[in-house]
């Protein structure tokens, strides 16, 4: 009897020490755990999901022999979790698909300056920080999209033109939680002040053709259905629509027409993808290496052509089907105040009833 | 004397286990909560002011749609799969248990993809019949959506509950009103539903809870509700204080819910007279009743199940392609890995603690058992951030001790590691597997325990020979329950993993999140189809037990 009770005894123990060795396995093979030198590896935080991201940072693998590590999340997860970590993160580096949020991180701390000469020779002044906490990568255009069959282009001029009562239920935008509408009213904060920018975000709510909804594609797809006639929308779900699996997306994006607003006044409004050194990077020379590498050439030519978004590079050029649209003026702002306005564009949001 | 020592020595083994678990518990969400006691920021009086109303508003409507669907759809199905015989109802008694495979996030990207304007119904409409609708009519990203959506996919839980309770209580009593010439809906209305209120409940309280927790779906739609405004609040305005607040009044509502459930219940317990239980003798339907029985099982089914499935399926077809490399197999991997050893850690905790509660019977281990389920109330999200407070000062703690072992070590290990992301999901889910063994417990009752006690055995000795073996149903149960509900969730997992890290449900989240649904369409269809071959194992066993 007491040797069944000793064997039930060590069962019990070894059972109970296979759960947590299996639970703790996974670090042992995970990235960053025994090096305190750098040995050929880069790990990044990145809230950019595109599958032909990947094939960027398998090419940097082949070409340098670096292995890069990744660690996806919403953006603003991706912050708070460096920040907890403090001086412990692995993360190298943090990409993000806004300039506000990168702006954030460097108000945090979380970034440090990059002193390299191939990067700032590569990306104009207005897409990167002025310390160099942080870098643009990829340009997107936040633009009018129209149905031809409904609207006349002579029609459209400006974002404060929208707020005209001419447009009463044919307005078409996102939810203001998103960051792309809250970086687009921070930019006007910066351009036309805060009071001016309420009072378009509150013209806007009344124009509008429906409850804020969906996602970008979304409002490209009720131009067409018929909902509304403007639609608020990013540059490259254009494109992306054009290259989708559902034939009946190629249809809608092949029907609209794109618009580029507030070409005589003060731009369009536009934000990049950006990236920057965290402050405690274990490997901040693979980290570098990377930055530079994409914004070289080869890898801007690839982020324009698999995901339609402008290079930040002005020696690359863009895909076909921007160079189409021509070329536009942007907004002339440095776009680390869209992260300095960020929690002023969201509080306006919430005021006005911008869902 | 010495029977009594051996007999502490034992007891104290279980106790000093629960103590741990309850402990961790209890730890990852006090740490949240102490900053409750400090003052509001300017933020909260922000949210106050604009945006509180809405969270409240929308949560409030969506759990009592939700529950009343739930209750309507769910009770209506138990009481014609038990009571009568209709063409395939027998197929429909397993069927309305399907959906439960399909978490309500997949359900509602299927949806939104199959019915909106590039959608297979609405463009077939367009292309076929040159027929353009009004694009309003098919518009489920809103609150009713969402309604439709939690009511298809949690009807499960309301259905199995009082279904069960219908087969097991209930025979004796129908089958006399029956005779006494009641008409059915008189006795589903005097009799069963009064009779089933626990269970009813008890199955209703569950599916508000998952709306309360629930972040894919209202996020995905756009809705404000405590949960999408914790995650807004803490990460979007970097405002701890204000998500704890929000937190707070989430958990009021929880807390009300659960106080609500227990004076509805009330003390009522309708125990059958007999010991043994006949099963039910089904009324055969003919006629328009059979049709109308027939139609109203195979839209719900086809609503909750056929219809997504068929719509993944295509997907899958059209973007496997693009989908499945080497690293889809890794994610099958991850996937299954992190979930069976959490599931087994959760079942482990299970037993402890419901066989400690058992034992001693007291005020402290009942708090335990109370503590234990509490997770399952908390939203991911506020488990997640609590969690990671907790990894991280144990790490600064252990530090010196991971220098012993390797000297180059880092400080962060243990919350760098896979180590939180389960313990997380333990927490979260404690609560499905506590709860089966409880039941299991309670089964058997506590006569073979005492008779095997006062025979010399010990506690211990008792629990491998005695209990073990009848418990073993419920362990297989609660096993599978909460496999299936770790392998499907969401929000802990995104937050908590490690470095390339990704599950099956965070792939199909950023396939989503990304506007490419039809791509999601893979993953998705694993999760289900390895949920589903758990449902079918737990329900062979349960029918084998049955006989």
């Amino acid at each position: 009897m007491l040797n069944k009770r000793k064997i039930i005894t060590i069962i019990s123990i070894l059972l109970t020490l296979t759960l947590i060795l299996s639970a703790c396995s996974a670090p042992l093979n995970s990235p960053g755990n025994n090096d305190t030198k750098e040995n050929g590896m880069v790990n990044l935080y990145t809230d950019r999901h595109y599958d032909t991201d990947q094939m960027l940072y398998d090419l940097f693998t082949s070409e340098t022999g670096i292995k890069v590590n990744v660690v996806k999340g919403d953006s603003d997860e991706l912050i708070e979790r460096l920040e907890r970590e403090g001086n412990d993160t692995q993360a190298d580096v943090l990409i993000t698909a806004d300039a506000g949020r990168l702006y954030k991180a460097m108000e945090k701390e979380l970034l440090q300056p990059v002193a390299s000469q191939i990067l700032t020779s590569n990306i104009p002044p207005n897409l990167r920080d002025e310390d160099n906490n942080w870098f643009g990568l990829t340009v997107r255009a936040r633009v009018l999209v129209y149905s031809k069959d409904k609207t006349d282009e002579s029609e459209l001029s400006t974002y404060e033109d929208l707020t005209d009562p001419k447009w009463k239920g044919k307005i078409l935008v996102r939810s203001s939680s998103n960051i792309y509408n809250q970086s687009l009213l921070a930019s006007m904060i910066a351009i036309n002040g805060e009071e001016k920018t309420r009072e378009w975000a509150k013209g806007i709510v009344e124009n509008l053709a429906r409850e804020p909804k969906g996602n970008d594609r979304d409002q490209a797809t009720a131009v067409i259905s018929g909902e509304g006639d403007i639609a608020i929308m990013n540059t490259y779900y254009i494109g992306k629509m054009l290259t989708s699996t559902n034939p009946e997306e190629i249809k809608v994006a092949e029907n609209v027409s794109v618009f580029f607003p507030n070409q005589e006044t003060t731009g369009t409004h536009i934000n990049v993808s950006g990236i920057g050194l965290t402050k405690s990077a274990k490997n901040p020379k693979n980290a570098i290496k990377l930055m530079e590498f994409l914004v070289s050439e080869k890898a801007q030519k690839l982020f324009a052509e698999a995901n339609f978004e402008y290079p930040v590079n002005p020696d690359v050029q863009s895909a076909e089907m921007l160079k189409a649209w021509g070329k536009f003026k942007s907004q002339d702002i440095n776009l680390s105040l869209l992260g300095k306005y960020n929690k002023k564009a969201t509080e306006i949001a919430n005021e006005v009833g911008w869902k | 004397m010495r029977f009594i020592k051996v007999n502490l020595r034992f007891l104290n083994v279980w106790s000093i286990f629960s103590f741990l678990f309850v402990l961790g518990i209890i730890f990852s969400n006090l740490l949240v909560f102490t900053s409750l006691f400090q003052a509001p920021s300017e933020n909260w009086e922000h949210i106050k002011e604009y945006l509180l109303a809405d969270y409240i508003k929308n949560t409030l409507l969506l759990i009592t749609f939700t529950g009343t669907f739930t209750f309507l759809i769910g009770t209506s199905l138990a009481w014609l799969i038990s009571f009568y015989d209709f063409p395939l109802r027998n197929f429909y008694k397993l069927a309305f248990i399907l959906p439960l495979a399909i978490p309500t996030y997949i359900g509602a990207y299927t949806y939104t993809g199959l019915l909106n304007y590039t959608g297979i119904v609405q463009s077939s409409l367009r292309n076929y019949l040159n027929y353009q609708v009004n694009p309003k009519l098919f518009d489920i990203m809103n609150i009713g959506g969402a309604v439709f959506i939690f009511t298809l996919f949690l009807l499960p839980y309301v259905y199995t509950i009082v279904s069960s309770f219908f087969q097991n209580q209930s025979s004796s009593l129908i089958e006399t009103a029956r005779l006494l010439g009641r008409k059915p809906l008189n006795i589903l209305l005097t009799i069963l539903l009064p009779l089933a209120r626990p269970a009813i409940i008890g199955g209703v309280s569950l599916v508000v809870l998952e709306v309360l927790n629930d972040y894919g779906v209202v996020k995905y739609f756009g809705i404000t509700t405590f949960s999408t405004a914790i995650f807004k609040s803490w990460f979007g305005m970097g405002d701890i204080d204000s998500a704890i607040r929000l937190a707070a009044s989430l958990l009021i509502i929880v807390f009300f819910i659960l106080t609500l459930e227990k004076m509805v219940r009330g003390r009522k317990r309708f125990d059958s007279s007999t010991s043994k239980l006949r099963p039910i003798t089904l009324q055969k339907l003919s006629g328009y009743k059979a049709l109308l029985a027939f139609t109203y099982s195979f839209l719900i089914f086809s609503l909750s199940f056929l219809i997504p499935i068929l719509q993944l399926l295509y997907w899958s077809l059209i973007t496997y392609n693009n989908v499945l490399n080497n690293k889809f197999w890794q994610l099958l991997v991850n996937s299954i890995s992190v979930a069976l050893v959490a599931t087994c850690t959760i079942v482990f905790a299970s037993v402890i603690v419901a066989n400690f509660q058992r034992i001693s019977g007291t005020k402290l281990s009942k708090a335990y058992a109370k503590i234990t389920t509490f997770g399952y109330s908390i939203p991911g999200a506020v488990i997640a951030i609590g969690v990671m407070v907790l990894f991280i000062s144990l790490d600064r703690k252990l530090f010196w001790f991971y220098n012993i072992v390797n000297p180059e070590s880092a400080e962060l290990v243990l919350s760098m590691s896979l180590a939180m992301l389960i313990f997380a999901y333990v927490i979260r889910f404690l609560a499905i597997g506590f709860n089966s063994v409880q039941t299991g417990f309670e089964k058997i009752g506590k006569k073979f325990f005492e008779a095997s006690r006062t025979l010399g055995m010990t506690t211990t000795k008792t629990f491998f020979k005695i209990d073990l073996p009848m418990l073993k149903p419920a362990l297989v149960g609660g096993f599978v329950l909460a496999f299936v509900d770790v392998l499907k969730e969401l929000p802990l997992t995104l937050i908590l993993r490690p470095f390339n890290f990704d599950t099956l449900a965070t792939k199909v989240y950023q396939y989503a999140s990304d506007e490419m649904i039809p791509e999601a369409g893979v993953p998705s269809l694993i999760i289900i189809v390895v949920s589903l071959i758990s449902i079918f194992l737990l329900n062979k066993m349960i029918m084998k037990e049955e006989g």
